[in-house]
Parts: structure tokens; sequence; C-alpha cells
């Protein structure tokens, strides 16, 4: 089923009009092709979707999750958890305490993974961890801190490559064994977070589109990794401001491997590899 | 005439790659899309290995690049490239289809889809059938195809799903490609 821009511009304004959700400032392209594939798999054509979601705010609901992407995985390109290790982190390491916000956290497995170095870096007590996500789905997943073991059995090589080995020294090996921070069950298919990981985040429904700070904190760091790929350089804006006001000084923003701070922002900000530090 | 190429590999293409960007003159007038497979554990260091014999600059793009003449973009690791109107990189982390990411299929049809008859596409060695479907669609569009000769790749199930699927314009060897390419101006 092929969306028309048109097409696209009449749904954006139903899910404006008929819920509190506004698309206007997602990147076309990603979203034009979310929306090809929520018809295909419902077998609607793009009036028949704009009708049920006018007439049902369940339906809406839904639709607004099936077209965000939520994938995620445990220390997603290890270079990025390096550098939180060697250059990030021990920025912060006499504070009293670490704010850290993670804005589209999906699932979840970015905060455990957070707490685990965060943990192995013996600054897990001072942190503080805040997650937001727009669907309210992956947040629950977040809370309960369980996942497929079969679907996350490829990335424990990145916890090895994070938590025990050293990439400044090869020498180096911390055998620090999975059960220290979570249960593996083969015949159920779980890989599952412990509990003085799970009960820490505070978690809640966020929209970067249109809220604000839900926090009464300011954060050290805040990690918005492949979020912004969907929006366009306005609304990219919009949640750098969001972001550089809400960071304390020298405070660190990390986005995904392959985004960039494009525009006015960029100069708010030095870098340190691919972190943004609030000047 | 062409305002770009964009060319799919998957297993044994590496050599392949590494040939074609070696031939290329500094003065390609044309962009040169790669949506390469790479092995899961071997994500970095890819960039670096290629741009060491290439004639053009290779480079990982970052999401919203703008896209410019004579140099290489590799779909990074993890992600999947698209190719949006405007002459942009478009990045995403959604799914793997058919178990790849990049996928070779999307980025082939976000580029036919901008480029339709000015774009040459090209699939290379591979154990799978990714870009056989993205092939497809530069054809319906306009654009040029081309494969690797199944003779001279190491695997040649991705070429010969594409040909399956499309009557490509030309079954080249490696050389063939490389002789193509220089002699566009």
């Amino acid at each position: 089923m092929n969306v028309t821009d048109q097409d696209l511009q009449y749904f954006i304004s139903a899910l404006k009009n008929y819920t509190k959700y506004d698309f206007s400032d997602y990147s076309d392209k990603s979203l034009k092709r979310r929306v090809e594939k929520v018809l295909a798999d419902r077998n609607l054509d793009v009036a028949g979707l704009i009708t049920s979601v006018k007439n049902s705010q369940d339906f809406a609901e839904t639709i607004v999750k099936e077209i965000t992407v939520n994938t995620t995985e445990l220390f997603r390109d290890p270079q990025t958890w390096h550098l939180l290790r060697s250059r990030i982190l021990p920025r912060f390491k006499n504070n009293k305490n670490i704010n850290i916000w993670h804005a589209g956290c999906s699932t979840g497995q970015e905060v455990y993974s957070m707490m685990i170095l965060l943990h192995e870096m013996e600054l897990f007590d001072k942190a503080k961890i805040f997650a937001t996500d727009l669907n309210s789905d992956v947040l629950e997943a977040a809370k309960k801190g369980q996942y497929k073991y079969r679907f996350n059995i490829g990335y424990l090589d990145n916890f090895d490559k994070v938590i025990k080995q050293n990439p400044l020294n090869y020498e180096e090996f911390n055998d620090v064994p999975y059960e220290k921070y979570f249960e593996i069950d083969k015949a159920k298919d779980t890989i599952t977070m412990k509990k003085f990981l799970t009960e820490k985040p505070i978690f809640r429904k966020h929209d970067l589109v249109k809220d604000g700070n839900l926090f009464f904190a300011k954060f050290d760091l805040i990690l918005c990794r492949n979020v912004i790929i969907y929006f366009n350089y306005n609304l990219q804006n919009k949640v750098f401001e969001l972001f550089h006001s809400n960071l304390y000084p020298k405070g660190c923003l990390l986005l995904g491997m392959h985004e960039t701070i494009l525009g006015p922002w960029a100069t708010k900000f030095e870098k340190i590899g691919q972190a943004y530090v609030k000047k | 005439m062409y305002k770009a190429v964009i060319i799919g590999g998957s297993a044994g293409s590496f050599q392949v790659i590494t040939r074609i960007l070696h031939s290329l003159p500094p003065t390609f007038p044309l962009p040169v899309l790669l949506s390469l497979h790479r092995l899961k554990h071997v994500r970095s260091g890819f960039v670096e290995a290629l741009s060491i014999k290439s004639g053009i600059p290779v480079l990982e793009p970052a999401d919203k690049d703008q896209i410019k003449p004579g140099r290489a973009y590799l779909a990074p690791a993890n992600y999947h490239m698209f190719i949006e109107l405007g002459n942009k990189i478009a990045l995403s982390t959604e799914e793997p289809v058919n178990h790849s990411r990049p996928s070779i299929d999307l980025s082939f049809v976000t580029a036919a889809q901008v480029y339709r008859d000015k774009l040459v596409g090209i699939i290379l060695s591979g154990a799978n059938r990714d870009g056989a479907y993205g092939l497809k669609k530069v054809k319906d569009l306009g654009g040029l195809t081309i494969v690797q000769d199944p003779l001279e790749c190491q695997v040649k199930t991705m070429t010969e799903a594409s040909m399956k699927l499309t009557k490509v314009d030309h079954v080249y060897s490696t050389n063939e490609i490389i002789k193509f390419l220089q002699s566009i101006k």
C-alpha cells in the first residue's frame, strides 16, 4: 500500500485533531514507511485508518505505538559505552548525585546497561536514573526488566566487551558473572534483571514533541540515542533546547553513534568523542 | 546523465568492493552508496579497511548528511540507510528486514525513488536474497541494473535471486563493472 505525501498529511492531521499526538515534525520518509506497514499489516487503506483513529482512542494509541520505533539492545555500540566508562562518567565521580535521563528508553536495555556500568564503576548509589518514552507498553516492559533470551543472547558479547574487557588495557580482564546483574533461564527463554536494578529507575511516559522536563531535577547526563533520527530539523532543535536547558553546566548529552547536532545548538556544546558537553 | 551509483553486497563482496573503490578516480562525478552486510562482531574498522585503497573518500554518514559527488557512503553497521529527497541520508534503527540491517532492499528502494532513471544499481556476491527486490525497483523506476557475474561470485545466491526477479541490464565481471564506472563522465 503506497502512502502519498497528501495521505500522510491527512493522517498526521487526524492524529493531531483526535489524539494528543503531533507527528508534524517527524521525518516524513520513515513515518511514511511505518504507516505503510501498519496499513499492510491490518489490510486497511488510509481513509479506513483515519476513520478508525477518529472513532477509537484505544485504536489511535495502538497505532501510535506501531508507527514509532522501539528497537534497542544491551550495550548497543560498545564504543559508546567505552567512552562513557573512560571519559564521561569519571567526570562525575566526585558529585554528590549523578542525575541521568534516558529520553526514549524503549524497553529499557540501555537503562539496565547504564546501571550495570555504574555499579561496576562504584557510582551506582550516587546515581538517580530517570527514563521516559512515548509508548506506555515499552515502559511496562522496561519496568519489568525481563527479556527474551533468544533475542538478547547476541548482545551478551557487548556485555563482555564493555564490562569484562578494558579497551585501554587489553591485559585486564574482569570476570564479572552475568548472574551479578541478571538471571538467565534458557528453559523459560528469559533474561531477568535483578531486583536491585529494576527498582531503581523512575519510569515516566513522556512525549519529546510537547512535554518539558517532567522531573524536578537537572541532569548530569542525558542519553537520547537513535531517537532524533526520526525527527525533522525543527523538532531536533526544539529537543536540543530542552536538553540544553535541563543539563547542568558541563553536563553531557549523548546521541546515537551516527546522530549529530546540526544548526544553532551545536555551538552551545563542545564535543568529547561523540558526546556533547554543555559549555 | 546519472546522479548516483548504489552497490549492494554481502558474503564475498569485500574484495570486489575494494577493487571497485580502488579503481575510481578522485574526480568520479557521482556519489557511491554502499549497502553492505557485515559480520555482527566485525562492526568497526570496516570503513577504515575500505578507505585504505579507495580512490574516493569513504564515509560512514551521520543522519541527514548531505550526499556529495565523488564520495562513497557506507551504511553504518546496525542501521538502515535510506536516501531522501534533497539528496540526504537518513538512518534508522527499525527492525532488521530479512534478518539484515542495513537492508540492501530498503537502501535500493529509497534510492530508486529519489534518483529514478538517473540511478545505477549494482548487486554483488552474497549469500542471501536481500537486494533482489531493491534492484527490481531500480529497474521499474527506469534506472540501470547490473549484477556481478554469478560465475565470478564467491557466493552467487544474491545475484541469482536478483536475476530471477528482474531482467537486469548487464551481467558484468568485476573488471567490466570497473570499466563501466570509469566511463561515467
